[in-house]
């Protein structure tokens, strides 16, 4: 059935229709439209039956009550710990390992252990660094840590590579996304909301310029510009309820 | 729903942290809020949950509302991406198995649960949808939101709402055995 169709015989089914003459004549000239035309009254009849839903006095003094109480609490005490965590923990643990192995290598062999427990104590610290809250620094950033590192299997490979396509509600908005880094028609600096600010943070990317706020619930795209490279290099990253979901670049 | 003046003056006094605002802005949308969120939760505590998780969101996010679409219509679709969130998080963490039997504590939300539930059967019929065409449906024929609303909800074109209303529609009728009566 024609999209026009579909349209005009459920708005005949409302009795939304100013002139119904259209509608009427395909109802009765197609035996297609009068089943769908039967099928939309029905549905309407049976939703309009449903009763519609009331809170309790109970749930509502509850409802008041909890969120004039989490509306009191400090702020900040819910913020998630971000999923690439615990693979930056695998990764410090395999270093470890294979630290150890190449030590106790090299004590078998009998010499270059200082050599090696200087390169493990160096990796590991490394490693910790960019886990660390501080970020301050332009490498902190594991956005950027693969790149730099030349293709190591940094924490930033682990995030670019988890997701493949771009989840809910950043799906509708990828194309306008990478419509207006082509165009250069980038978001500009503004004061962060506290949340988010907070996020980047936590996730290391408190260093990068430009942020649009989608207006949803926690939910963001961080347009991020590498400092100092030279040539502009802007990447977006969605960022859902202080979660790195995607990073496009 | 509240007028746009009244929306723009109830919302300049929130931002300035008046409670009072705050609370007359709750008290118009909530019964909505939680009635979108049970529809499409299907469960009253996690439906509550989302509703305090919507308005904490609405109370934080208050000074970027832009005033493009009405307030009800922003915080409908706060709530639609709290009850998204709270899918995508119970999709995450492992089933705890219900006890075996449970006082009803609250005999007005018994209450509330008799005279509120949807029948069995249309219930079934809705939960049988897929996501995009049910909570189209739930929006424009349960809660009476207009299609330009819908689409504002959801963030989707009006003409991709229509066609999802109409044709969940036609799902429901065929799931409930009356496409041709």
């Amino acid at each position: 059935m024609h999209r026009h169709d579909l349209d005009l015989i459920a708005a005949f089914a409302e009795g939304s229709l100013d002139d119904a003459t259209e509608a009427r004549a395909l109802v009765e000239s197609c035996e297609e439209c009068r089943d769908e035309y039967q099928a939309q009254l029905a549905a309407l009849e049976y939703l309009a039956s449903v009763p519609r839903v009331a809170m309790s006095d109970l749930e509502r003094a509850a409802l008041h009550r909890d969120l004039w109480t989490e509306l009191r609490s400090p702020p900040g005490k819910k913020v998630a710990t971000p999923w690439w965590y615990r693979w930056s923990y695998v990764a410090a643990g395999l270093f470890v390992v294979l630290g150890l192995a190449g030590v106790l290598s090299g004590l078998l062999r009998g010499g270059g252990a200082d050599t090696a427990s200087v390169d493990v104590a160096e990796t590991f610290a490394g490693d910790a660094s960019s886990q660390g809250d501080d970020s301050a620094g332009g490498q902190a950033n594991p956005l950027y840590g693969a790149e730099s590192d030349g293709g190591s299997e940094g924490v930033s490979t682990t995030i670019a590579r988890a997701e493949e396509a771009l989840p809910y509600p950043f799906a509708d908005l990828a194309d306008e996304a990478r419509a207006r880094r082509a165009s250069g028609d980038l978001p500009t600096e503004s004061s962060l909301p506290d949340d988010l600010a907070e996020c980047l943070t936590r996730l290391g990317l408190d260093d990068q310029l430009l942020v649009d706020d989608l207006d949803l619930d926690q939910r963001y795209l961080v347009f991020m510009e590498e400092q100092g490279s030279g040539a502009q290099t802007v990447t977006f990253v969605a960022v859902d309820g202080c979660e790195v979901v995607y990073v496009d670049g | 729903m509240t007028s746009p003046g009244n929306d723009a003056e109830l919302l300049a006094r929130v931002v300035t942290g008046d409670r009072e605002a705050f609370d007359t802005v709750m008290r118009l949308h909530e019964e909505r809020v939680f009635s979108v969120c049970l529809r499409i939760l299907g469960d009253r505590e996690r439906a509550l949950d989302a509703t305090q998780d919507t308005f904490l969101t609405v109370f934080r996010k208050v000074r970027q509302f832009q005033g493009r679409s009405a307030i009800g219509t922003w915080i409908y679709r706060i709530a639609v991406n709290t009850c998204y969130d709270q899918i995508r998080r119970a999709k995450r963490r492992p089933i705890e198995p219900l006890p075996d039997h449970v006082e009803p504590s609250d005999p007005g939300a018994e209450q509330a649960i008799e005279s509120a539930a949807l029948r069995p059967d249309i219930e079934m019929a809705l939960a049988s949808l897929s996501p995009e065409f049910r909570n189209a449906v739930i929006l424009a024929d349960l809660e009476g939101l207009a299609l330009p609303e819908v689409a504002e909800v959801l963030g989707i074109p009006v003409g991709t709402v229509k066609s999802r209303v109409f044709r969940g529609r036609r799902l429901l009728a065929r799931q409930l055995g009356n496409q041709n009566t």
